[in-house]
């Protein structure tokens, strides 16, 4: 970035530069997602529809993990990284510090993704191990890529302009921290035949999630509630509390993804207990939310940025008490191995998630870039994604629940299939709905870029 | 002093607890649980049957198929409970979390066939009307005639190119004999 990018600040405090970084991050992580659902999709299509599209780089067992990894790296990783900036930039009062190691974070898993997507499409992979199946060279370069991001994001925090680091850089700082570790856990060589790759892959693909996105999204939203609805969180202390039971209770209890297997029973009744510990981080971190909300509903009904949001934590309560429920070896035996676990990272992932996502861009970048779409295109882009991902998660929660009902009541397998197939149709129509408003948010976000860089006469006048 | 104002401090604690969580409840028992010895009855794999398992990962088939069977009444059909030892020389081993198709631990006593199993490769809805499975004809030639040597599959009329004989490669006799391979060994 040069000198003159770095003198001339916006209105709300952000150089050209970081503004344009935080806005290619967004795009990618966009056109990933288009990418991504679409994939998801085609998998969904082929579930009632077997002989669609019948060519190996296109069948099921390839693209789901393209569907999984993209949408889990490309979009959400991504998005959440460019978020992240533009909050520790802002809340720390000063600009991003050396943001060309960001800047090669971002080309870097740019090049990741278009590798992830190629090798996974030909079948080189470390197998079905959910979210460990890219190659191990190619995850090393992630990590690289996610410690350039971490350097600028941490120097950032360390030069700010406010004594006190803010509770949204906790958790961001928190989330770099623990997603290096836990790939770093993940990857080793060490453990990786019959048992001790199980203990390692529950711990690995729960805390990829919990420990990654659920921070991230928290932290963000812990700078941009309050910033969208013009007034300070409820509770500071309460973020505090659900920052460090998250680390106590959420590393825990990866091995519910394993109840009833042969890892070590000890592992699994402590991942149960910890899953009902859970609920403290989850429900501070939503009554905080919400409590901040309260009040404000005159607002929030005239804003779908903020509607998006609070969707969005909405989804992180439901979600992760349903998984606490999940977690129960009574419950365990009717859902688990069923689709209502595909429900149940739906909810999460997209109710969560890309639901808070869209909250933040739709609420801040405008903010930063001056202009935005209309509160009729996001709201077009609210109820398409609102509809379709409701009718994606209760039709495939039905699919499991049949599933879990068929097996139980002793049925042959196949009964269980035919039983589902009708709610496969209905998942691939939500499906549908959820990658057209996909659509409609490029568009939406292609709205919000950042103008080309003013003349320099008028930057004098805005510095002045 | 307090943590609100050192990033260092408060970054290294959060990091540190985390890496000693995880140390106990999933490294250190990683370890341990690797040390688990095989069953004695666990065959060694043919070479077939290796390069099977290897289009067996590449191909997915995991995302569907569980090799995972619990110790519950629901399971009983796919054989007996599980033990560590049943997962002691795989790697990756083959558990899963999802069961769209039946689980196939003990497939290779529950569906031996060799002619079936040709068949539901080359076309699944060929032998179970409904299933979704999909469909691996690129694990097959077809020919207006076979050759010579050729393992011609007896696809039924129906579901094969009019007049050709369909023919398997050696990648689907390869996962064939990886799933006949699959047989619970006995727990001593």
């Amino acid at each position: 970035m040069s000198q003159s990018d770095q003198a001339h600040s916006t209105r709300a405090g952000l150089e050209v530069g970081t503004k344009r970084l935080v806005f290619a991050y967004i795009v990618s992580a966009t056109a990933w997602l288009v990418v991504g659902t679409a994939y998801g999709l085609i998998a969904a299509i082929k579930l009632y529809w077997p002989e669609a599209m019948e060519y190996s780089v296109l069948s099921f067992g390839r693209t789901r993990p393209i569907h999984t990894n993209v949408v889990l790296l490309g979009w959400s990783s991504m998005a959440l990284m460019g978020v992240a900036l533009y909050v520790i930039s802002r809340s720390s009062k000063t600009s991003l510090y050396r943001p060309g190691f960001a800047r090669a974070g971002l080309i870097l898993w740019n090049i990741c993704m278009v590798l992830t997507v190629i090798t996974l499409s030909v079948g080189l992979t470390r197998g079905p191990q959910e979210y460990r199946e890219i190659l191990t060279p190619i995850m090393v370069l992630y990590a690289i890529g996610l410690l350039c991001n971490f350097y600028t994001a941490y120097q950032t925090i360390a030069r700010r302009k406010v004594p006190e680091v803010y509770v949204s850089n906790w958790y961001i700082m928190g989330a770099f921290c623990w997603l290096a570790t836990i790939v770093v856990i993940g990857y080793l060589p060490f453990y990786q035949n019959g048992m001790g790759n199980i203990v390692i892959q529950g711990y690995f693909m729960h805390n990829a999630v919990g420990m990654w996105f659920t921070p991230m999204v928290l932290g963000i939203t812990y700078y941009a509630l309050p910033r969208m609805l013009g007034k300070p969180i409820y509770s500071y202390a309460l973020g505090v509390l659900a920052f460090w039971t998250a680390i106590l209770f959420y590393t825990l209890i990866g091995a519910h993804h394993f109840i009833f297997s042969p890892v070590a029973w000890w592992i699994q009744t402590t991942a149960i207990l910890f899953s009902v510990g859970m609920m403290v981080p989850v429900w501070a971190g939503f009554g905080n939310f919400f409590l901040t909300a309260r009040g404000s509903w005159s607002r929030v009904r005239r804003d779908y940025a903020i509607i998006f949001l609070l969707v969005g934590v909405w989804g992180y309560a439901l979600s992760s008490t349903q998984g606490t429920i999940e977690a129960f070896r009574s419950a365990n035996i009717y859902w688990h191995f069923t689709n209502f676990t595909v429900g149940h990272s739906h909810l999460a992932m997209y109710g969560f998630v890309a639901f808070c996502i869209w909250g933040f861009v739709y609420g801040l970048i405008p903010k930063i870039t001056g202009r935005g779409p209309s509160q009729a295109a996001i709201g077009f882009h609210f109820w398409l994604a609102f509809l379709g991902g409701s009718l994606y998660v209760v039709s495939i929660s039905i699919a499991g629940i049949l599933q879990g009902t068929s097996w139980v009541a002793g049925e042959s397998f196949i009964a269980s299939v035919d039983a589902a197939a009708p709610m496969w149709l209905w998942r691939s129509i939500g499906g549908f709905m959820m990658v057209f408003s996909h659509i409609v948010f490029l568009v939406n976000l292609w709205a919000m870029r950042p103008l080309p860089v003013p003349p320099a006469s008028e930057m004098v006048e805005a510095t002045a | 002093m307090s943590l609100h104002t050192q990033h260092n401090q408060l970054i290294g604690i959060a990091a540190l607890l985390f890496l000693i969580l995880s140390l106990v409840i999933a490294v250190l028992p990683a370890f341990e649980a690797e040390r688990t010895p095989p069953l004695s009855g666990i065959e060694q794999l043919s070479d077939e049957a290796k390069r099977g398992r290897v289009l067996y990962l590449e191909e997915g088939c995991g995302y569907c198929h569980t090799q995972f069977v619990r110790d519950l009444p629901v399971d009983k059909p796919y054989g007996r409970g599980s033990v560590p030892g049943d997962y002691a020389l795989e790697v990756p081993p083959l558990l899963g979390t999802q069961r769209t198709g039946p689980d196939l631990a003990n497939v290779g006593v529950r569906q031996p066939s060799e002619i079936w199993n040709l068949i539901h490769l080359y076309n699944p809805r060929a032998v179970v009307g409904t299933s979704v499975m999909p469909s691996y004809p690129w694990f097959f030639d077809t020919k207006a005639a076979a050759d010579e040597g050729d393992i011609v599959v007896p696809v039924p009329e129906a579901f094969k190119p009019d007049g050709q004989a369909v023919i398997a490669k050696q990648e689907a006799m390869d996962i064939v004999r990886y799933l006949q391979s699959l047989k619970q060994a006995e727990v001593e």
